[in-house]
């Protein structure tokens, strides 16, 4: 065989994991004149990657074209539904006009396969070398110090100063190197999503959408996804619609049903039913989630390492968000950034990485994980209300405060108020839940 | 270097329908019978004749140009000499391009088999002539020879014509067609051609040959076929199909796992079947593979994995481990044995 | 021959089988959805050209014909550990048939020098498994299809083949040079070594040849293919119940209802 040159320390930073936030590094480092080489397992970025989903674009507008990626809608209306398990629904719906004008409030409804393909091409655009289908199994480190990664091919090792870990949420590569504990069981949630096809006029005419308009809809209660803290969701791209479930690992684990068994009840809901009818399966997957908030993010800065995006627990989930696409690829910027200057002056200790960490800081992703933080822990405390009697309340109060018969309003009235102040626990029960969910929407 | 002969100016003068008569061993292969009755179909539309190709070893010790006759030929070509046993595509190769060189057929018909694949392959470069691989649909339009074939592994129909050039030449599978019944009554000419290859400018040797098991799973009404999920056990599918009047196939995966013969093979590179009830056991549903059993009346998928393709493929299906329902489907129909039709 | 054998392996670029999908809306095909890959079956014939050169020594040339971007497969091929790589890239080529394209093929193999060279059983986009045949006859060469096992012998300037034939198989000895076209998964394709697969996506570059180079610009493209493709339509899928039922006695009471 012809000569095979051997590439150690040719490259200044490995990046694992080509998906948001590890095509955001090395576009970064990229630009700012390093040799990357990103090395992802799926046989292209984005084949492995499971979402809702909403890209969150403000980053990534300055970072690319943004007119150029491959985007299926763009969110012109938010819903938020209760479901009971007997079959109420009690919902509000959110369209602002604003929303329909560029940029959209900055959310996109995309399909990773398409989105981080492109993304990751703009990274090689940049000067950045990808290489796919391959695994990195560890790193390699010397002297508590990472100097490069382990693969799954043959002749599989690969040295370079600064190794980035982007390499999503389950992130084996990390624990197993030590920069990272194993994730809590409660603090992982699990999501099965499918996506179904449609005739792209039905599409439209069943969610009331045209042009490149699409619905976000987000759905709680049991009747989204049983006995467990979590809920559904529905996205409308341009042929298809995503729809999943996604729920803590700790109650799936008590629960009997499958994450599959989960999903199809919720589409059996009738609030949900007759909005999936019909179409074809195209796609079907399952994901974990890190939902931990602040606490649970690891040392995100190590002696030759950084961990970025989902790897580093940079999610939020609260119920009212579910964002994760858009820290994944701050976090991505603010490493690849420090990277850069750290190995500027040459140095690739932890100390001259240390920027990483404070710029993220500083920036909304911290903050907001703070701010939200919260809510997992009070959403499993307050389960049964949230998520059992609330629904089935709201969708009997709206049942008595609407309801055609021979008595007067005034009665239906307090019938309604009646069986809200149960599941609440009386006016008393019903201002402490209301001061205790506050931050929800502040 | 082979001599290449171009013949785009003459189209006219060729005529007749031919077929690549298969044979091992003196022993015919089915899909040559399938190409006879085709080919008679056309050659009646074109208002010529159909032309049986033998090419072998001491032919007039079998009744295969008998046969050809009965079962629709006008007229049958023999090359008969040592040097055509067994088949070789150099011999085979040369001895055809100076058929059609003499003769100027308009139309070749070969079976899609992987001698007569490499029959093919090697015959079309020296006569230029236009080869669609492995037909499913062969009409005339307007006058005009249509071949239709499956493209993307069967996802696409694709027309292919062949405006300029004759021969044109069509391989088709297995069981595309059905076969021609022999008509003793027929009558026919044979007529022995000259040989004009010599061993001593053959390329290839035969060292070794033994021609397998050759199981027709085309014909039968019931088709019991299993994939990787069998896992190395075909047992209970044999029992089944045994139960049932049926045959076995399988999956080209589990034909290469060595778990059954490749003459059982269902598929784009295998055989295509078209039973009255086709029972798919631990089978995905690849496409390749779908694309010689879509024409099945009825479709029964058993597959663990609820996701699997094959459901969107088949009329009835179970989810559940294969070696758990065929028995219990086995046991079924032990105790109503009147279900099943004598 | 001392220092080896000209070993060359042809691997085409084919868009994605599991990607080509169809346009529900002008019910065409959407072959632009699909990525382009390696033809699965040459990987077999990569692996096979490489056992070979273990075997008796010399080089591997991948060789290719197809647009600029198709160069893609021969860095597969590099990586997996190929020497080198010869794209036939050239408008020329355009809508070019089986014919010839086993003509440019052909002659390219004739520049290298090849003693053997491979392909796959056939490509999953127009399956016809003629082109290697093909090279062979333009090239007056001896051909060995649906290959399962090779034995070489460099002394006799031979290469044996057990050849998979209708539900059995044959050994057959072929006289150099000679065209193998390898059984689809016959072999175990190995994978890329990490260095050499970032060698062969990064630092090589497979030399490229036009029609004129190879002296056939008038023996190729559309006006000398046999075929055209005269239209492409979409396979209607059979319509099925898609009926999945619990029980198996519900399962054998429909088998029986179609017995
Ligand atoms: C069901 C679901 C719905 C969601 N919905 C939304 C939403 O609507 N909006 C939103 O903003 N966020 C959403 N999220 C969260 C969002 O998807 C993630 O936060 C985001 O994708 C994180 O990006 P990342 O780059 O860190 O990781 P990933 O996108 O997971 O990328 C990791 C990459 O690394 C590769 N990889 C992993 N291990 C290795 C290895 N060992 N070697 C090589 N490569 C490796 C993977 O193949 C992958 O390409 C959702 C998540 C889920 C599961
Ligand atoms: C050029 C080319 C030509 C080809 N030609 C053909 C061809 O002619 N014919 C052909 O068949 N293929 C052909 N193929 C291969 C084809 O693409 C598929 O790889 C093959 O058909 C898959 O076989 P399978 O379904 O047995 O295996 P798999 O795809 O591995 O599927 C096995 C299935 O069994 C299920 N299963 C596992 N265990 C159990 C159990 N205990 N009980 C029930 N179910 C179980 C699994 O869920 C899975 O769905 C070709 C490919 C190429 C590239
Ligand atoms: N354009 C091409 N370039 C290189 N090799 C090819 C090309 N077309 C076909 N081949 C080879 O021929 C084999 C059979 O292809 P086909 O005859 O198209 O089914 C493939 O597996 C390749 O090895």
């Amino acid at each position: 065989m012809s000569e095979t040159p051997n590439y150690d320390s040719e490259y200044d930073a490995i990046v694992v994991g080509a998906g948001l936030a590890g095509s955001t590094a090395a576009l970064t480092m990229a630009r700012d004149g390093l040799d990357v080489i990103m090395i992802e397992r799926g046989p292209s970025p984005g084949t492995k990657n499971v979402f809702g989903g909403v890209l969150y674009t403000p980053r990534i507008r300055e970072l690319t074209d943004f007119d150029d990626a491959p985007k299926e809608r763009y969110v012109a209306k938010k819903t938020y539904s209760m479901l009971s398990e007997e079959g109420d629904e009690t919902s509000m719906s959110i369209a602002p006009s604003s929303w329909r004008e560029e940029p959209h409030n900055n959310s996109w409804m995309v399909l990773r396969a398409d989105f981080d393909e492109w993304f990751a091409e703009q990274a090689v655009e940049a000067g950045a070398m990808l290489v796919t289908e391959t695994t990195v199994t560890d790193l390699i480190k010397e002297n508590g110090e990472v100097v490069g990664v382990e693969t799954d091919r043959p002749d599989g090792e690969l040295r370079a100063p600064m190794v980035v870990l982007a390499e999503g949420a389950n992130s084996l590569v990390s624990e197993a190197a030590g920069l990272k504990d194993r994730d809590d069981r409660d603090n992982v949630a699990v999501s099965v999503k499918e996506v179904r096809k449609y005739d792209r006029e039905k599409l439209e005419d069943r969610f009331h959408i045209d042009g490149d308009a699409g619905l976000a809809a987000h759905y709680f209660g049991d009747g989204a996804c049983g006995d467990a803290v979590g809920g559904g969701f529905l996205y409308t791209n341009k042929r298809t619609v995503s729809i999943g479930v996604v729920y803590s690992i700790e109650d799936a684990a008590h629960d009997k049903k499958t994450p599959d068994e989960v999903l199809e009840e919720f589409k059996q809901h009738p609030a949900v039913a007759p909005l999936v009818r019909g179409g074809r399966m195209v796609e079907y997957s399952a994901h974990a989630i890190p939902e931990g908030g602040p606490d649970s993010m690891p040392e995100l800065v190590h002696d030759g390492a950084v961990i970025v995006g989902d790897a580093a627990g940079l999610v939020l989930n609260s119920g009212v968000h579910l964002e994760g696409t858009n820290m994944a690829v701050e976090s991505g910027y603010h490493a690849g950034r420090a990277v850069a200057d750290a190995l500027a002056q040459g140095r690739t200790d932890e100390a001259a990485l240390a920027s990483y960490e404070t710029n993220l800081r500083d920036s909304y992703v911290v903050e907001n994980l703070e701010h939200y933080g919260w809510f997992m822990d009070t959403a499993a405390e307050e389960k049964e209300f949230l998520f059992d009697d609330l629904p089935r309340a709201l969708g009997r109060a709206g049942d008595a405060y609407f309801k055609m018969d021979n008595t007067p309003k005034d009665e239906h009235v307090s019938e309604a108020k009646s069986h809200i102040l149960d599941a609440t626990g009386g006016w008393l029960g019903a201002a402490k839940k209301a001061w205790k969910f506050r931050k929800m929407l502040s | 270097m082979a001599a290449t002969s171009d013949t785009s100016a003459d189209i006219e003068e060729h005529e007749d329908v031919w077929v690549f008569v298969e044979q091992h061993d003196g022993e015919v292969a089915n899909v040559t019978w399938e190409l006879l009755s085709k080919g008679r179909d056309l050659a009646d539309e074109r208002g010529e004749n159909l032309v049986a190709l033998v090419m072998g070893e001491n032919i007039d010790e079998t009744d295969i140009p008998e046969q050809c006759i009965a079962r629709g030929a006008d007229k049958v070509l023999i090359a008969d000499d040592p040097v055509f046993e067994p088949y070789r595509s150099d011999p085979y190769g040369e001895q055809f391009r100076h058929l059609v060189e003499t003769h100027k057929p308009a139309i070749a018909l070969i079976g899609g088999t992987h001698t007569g694949r490499d029959f093919a392959g090697r015959v079309a470069v020296p006569t230029h002539a236009g080869l669609t691989a492995d037909c499913t649909e062969l009409e005339m339009e307007d006058g005009r020879y249509e071949m239709r074939r499956p493209a993307f592994g069967g996802d696409a129909l694709a027309t292919i014509i062949c405006p300029e050039h004759r021969p044109q030449m069509s391989t088709v599978r297995p069981g595309v067609f059905p076969a021609a019944e022999p008509d003793a009554d027929r009558d026919g000419e044979i007529e022995e051609v000259e040989v004009v290859v010599d061993e001593a400018d053959t390329m290839t040797e035969v060292l070794e040959r033994e021609v397998g098991d050759v199981a027709d799973i085309t014909d039968a009404d019931v088709v019991v076929a299993g994939g990787m999920g069998a896992e190395g056990d075909f047992e209970p599918l044999w029992e089944l199909a045994d139960l049932l009047d049926g045959e076995v196939a399988a999956t080209r995966d589990a034909v290469e796992e060595g778990w059954i013969e490749p003459a059982r093979q269902v598929g784009q590179t295998g055989k295509t079947v078209r039973p009255k009830l086709y029972i798919a056991a631990g089978i995905s549903g690849a496409i390749q593979h779908l694309e010689g059993m879509d024409d099945s009346e009825t479709v029964i998928a058993i597959n663990t994995d609820p996701n699997a393709p094959i459901f969107d493929n088949a009329d009835y299906g179970i989810v559940g481990d294969l070696h758990e329902v065929i028995p219990e489907l086995i046991e079924y129909f032990q105790e109503n044995e009147e279900a099943i039709p004598a | 021959m001392t220092d080896g054998w000209n070993i060359v392996v042809c691997v085409k670029q084919v868009p994605d089988a599991d990607d080509v999908s169809i346009d529900p809306e002008t019910g065409r095909l959407n072959r632009s959805d699909a990525e382009a890959v390696m033809n699965a079956p040459d990987y077999n014939a990569v692996e096979a050209a490489l056992e070979l050169r273990d075997e008796v020594g010399g080089t591997v040339t991948a060789l290719s014909m197809g647009p600029p971007n198709a160069d893609a497969v021969l860095r597969v091929a590099v990586g997996m550990g190929a020497d080198d790589g010869v794209l036939l890239s050239d408008p020329a080529f355009g809508g070019s048939d089986t014919w010839p394209t086993s003509l440019a093929l052909a002659r390219a193999a004739e520049e290298l020098d090849a003693d053997v060279v491979f392909g796959g059983e056939e490509t999953t986009d127009s399956s016809t498994g003629q082109v290697p045949p093909g090279i062979a006859a333009h090239n007056g060469w001896a051909q060995l299809t649906y290959v399962e096992e090779l034995e070489s012998r460099p002394e006799e300037d031979k290469l044996v083949a057990k050849r998979d034939v209708e539900g059995g198989y044959e050994r057959v000895a072929a006289e150099l040079p000679v065209v193998v076209a390898m059984g689809f998964g016959e072999n175990d394709p190995r994978p890329a070594g990490l260095h050499r697969k970032i060698y062969a996506e990064t630092d090589f570059e497979p030399e490229t040849w036009t029609a004129e180079d190879l002296g056939i610009e008038d023996e190729v493209g559309l006006a000398v293919s046999p075929t055209q493709v005269g239209g492409m339509d979409t396979a209607d899928p059979v319509p099925r119940e898609q009926e999945v039922v619990d029980e198996t006695d519900e399962l054998a009471e429909q088998i029986a209802e179609v017995l």
